[in-house]
């Protein structure tokens, strides 16, 4: 059994969880979902007719009838296309969405020896060294200090993978889209970071599995809404959230590739290759949603429902950091876990749906729109967010002595 | 005074809706100096303008999720009327199990027509190819068995992905013998060779005309025989 769970902890193992039972998936149905949804808000009806015999989900299985479309379909390559940096491009734009997600905690700590019991928040607050917690498996792939940071860092690469595609194509249109996304990208980077440095100030932690376990405060329960981010930093939420658009690359910030002036830097891209840039623009969005239900919108943390079961109006100790007295309903460890994973997927998928909503009902920005709206507007809101954060924290910590 | 009046008054001959004129050159009096508007605060933000459309646009989605459709198949099952505010919005039609009425006009497949003996009507005259635009009707003629009819076609093809449904072939006929009142429209073909119309298709989707060979007598467009109002779309 120790092996096993040693097996489960293993980073790669949670990798291809994650990837596979929830991000690809989710990716997948979001390009069905994205047509049917912008059908329905705009009064059509949108695919539903995919089937496989009498089996037809209101047309979710057109997915399956996308993805084998375009491994079927004939991957052309045009003449004067740098052959190796052609082929090369998808790959640079979709393997870092995949790696980014190490960052993201999807689920709680689950401790296997408690799985039917009540997990015992005493001994793991007090001796988290235990024997019986030295099991644990976490669900997060990497918890590393500069979790976000790492973030910044490697989702910058994915841009490589758009500007690459461009100059490889041989095809100015191609470069147009190219330049655009990396000019789009730098200008929204910069908003981006600046609007998290808010919730850093607050929570003091870059690791978004610390934030989702403290909270903002250590004063509330880290399952009280209230002490979820998006109450302490809305304007940093509302700031990510725009610059976070921004570099999904989609509207009203798909300038890089707006289809009725320039095809975009994947022009010349058409079968699986063109897929895997079309599923790489979606996992973003999911990613997108990750950090941001992981940052602000209190992660996989169940509305009260502490580590060992329900609680509302009970009392934090100071230094444990955990909750007794209000009103309580035990519940085995197992089921907490399962709950808490559910609510994550909830959130996420619910703050996707939001983007496809946004992604919707705005026209594209123009181009010198876009970058008043990034340099003029969101910079120095950000610098102004991490100012006034920054103020009422020192006065805070002046006005309390901690 | 007056007249120096004029010469400042340009401004005033602006119609009202234009940019508001502060003030005009006297030398080039066309030189003016006007108000720009500039985009309110609220417009550059973009943020309200952002909350107004997803107002909008989840209204749609909401309503259009959770009301039943107001295609004809719902409504026809739900038996008694129902109230059209509780429906959504969507006007798609599910095309293969409900289709609209096409007009009575509408152009469809040829049919060539038959006479009272069922032999076809067509008597190979040749001015439907000539005039059709596409070139996609062939015939063949050869001797007719009836000594009181010359000729009749042994080979009459329309290649229906040429076509361009002009209506021209019905119009030159003399004698009633290809019409495209149908109903139906050219049905999608896996290769193209299954997309030409032989003579026993044509004359498989034929109605007897009454039309008098010849041209005399009745003419069917001027009062209903056995029309084909009843067979438009079933």
């Amino acid at each position: 059994m120790q092996l096993l769970y040693a097996i489960l902890d293993f980073p790669a193992v949670k990798w291809l969880f994650l990837v596979l039972v929830l991000v690809m998936p989710l990716a997948s149905l979001l390009t069905w979902a994205e047509r049917r949804q912008s059908a329905m808000m705009q009064d059509r009806l949108g695919p539903n007719r995919a089937n496989i015999g009498p089996v037809k989900i209101k047309g979710i299985l057109h997915f399956v009838a996308d993805a084998l479309k375009m491994i079927f379909k004939e991957d052309f390559i045009p003449a004067n296309v740098h052959r190796g940096l052609f082929a090369l491009a998808p790959v640079l734009a979709l393997a870092p969405v995949l790696i980014a997600f190490a960052i993201i905690p999807f689920g709680p700590t689950i401790y296997p020896h408690a799985l039917t019991d009540r997990l015992d928040v005493y001994a793991l607050a007090t001796n988290p060294g235990a024997a019986m917690f030295a099991d644990a498996i976490r669900m997060q792939i990497f918890s590393i200090d500069f979790g976000l940071i790492f973030y910044f860092a490697v989702l910058t690469l994915a841009n490589y993978g758009g500007t690459i595609a461009g100059w490889a194509s041989y095809n100015k249109w191609a470069l147009l889209g190219g330049l655009r996304s990396s000019s789009q990208m730098m200008s929204y980077e910069v908003a981006m970071g600046l609007a998290l440095m808010g919730a850093f100030l607050v929570t003091g932690s870059l690791e978004p599995g610390a934030i989702v376990e403290r909270g903002a405060t250590l004063s509330l329960a880290a399952s009280n809404p209230a002490n979820w981010l998006w109450l302490w930093q809305p304007v940093g939420l509302l700031l990510f959230f725009t610059a976070a658009i921004a570099e999904t690359k989609r509207a009203p910030f798909d300038i890089p590739e707006g289809e009725p002036e320039i095809i975009g830097y994947f022009v010349e891209y058409s079968g699986i290759r063109w897929g895997m840039f079309f599923l790489a623009e979606f996992i973003e969005i999911v990613f997108i949603s990750a950090v941001i239900v992981s940052v602000f919108l209190g992660g996989w943390q169940v509305p009260f429902l502490d580590p060992d079961g329900f609680r509302v109006g009970g009392v934090v100790d100071a230094a444990t950091h955990v909750s007794a007295g209000g009103w309580s309903l035990a519940l085995p460890h197992g089921l907490v876990v399962l709950l808490q994973f559910g609510a994550f997927v909830v959130k996420v998928v619910l703050t996707c749906v939001f983007q496809l909503m946004i992604r919707w009902t705005l026209p594209r920005f123009r181009a010198d729109q876009l970058m008043n709206l990034g340099w003029k507007l969101l910079l120095p809101l950000s610098l102004a967010n991490i100012l006034v954060t920054a103020l009422i924290k020192v006065i805070y910590i002046f006005a309390t002595g901690s | 005074m007056s007249a120096a009046h004029d010469d400042h008054g340009h401004g005033h001959d602006e119609p009202s809706d234009g940019p508001r004129v502060l003030a005009v050159s006297h030398r080039h009096p066309r030189s003016r100096t006007i108000q720009v508007v500039r985009p309110s605060n609220e417009d550059t933000t973009f943020l309200a303008a952002t909350a107004k459309g997803l107002g909008i646009t989840i209204k749609h989605f909401a309503r259009n999720l959770f009301l039943p459709l107001r295609s004809a198949a719902s409504r026809s099952k739900a038996g008694a009327p129902v109230d059209e505010s509780w429906r959504n919005e969507i006007e798609t039609v599910q095309y293969p199990e409900e289709k609209v009425t096409y007009p009575e006009r509408f152009r469809g497949l040829h049919r060539l027509t038959l006479r009272d003996d069922g032999n076809v009507r067509c008597v190979a005259c040749m001015c439907c190819p000539t005039v059709c635009p596409a070139h996609c009707i062939t015939i063949i003629p050869e001797e007719s068995d009836d000594p009181r009819i010359e000729k009749r076609p042994a080979v009459f093809e329309i290649d229906e992905l040429r076509c361009v449904v002009c209506g021209l072939c019905v119009e030159a006929c003399p004698c009633d013998a290809i019409r495209m009142d149908t109903g139906e429209h050219a049905k999608p073909v896996e290769d193209r060779a299954r997309a030409i119309e032989t003579k026993e298709s044509l004359m498989g989707r034929g109605i007897r005309s009454i039309a008098k060979q010849g041209g005399e007598g009745p003419n069917w467009r001027a009062h209903g025989h056995e029309s084909t109002k009843g067979d438009v779309n079933r």
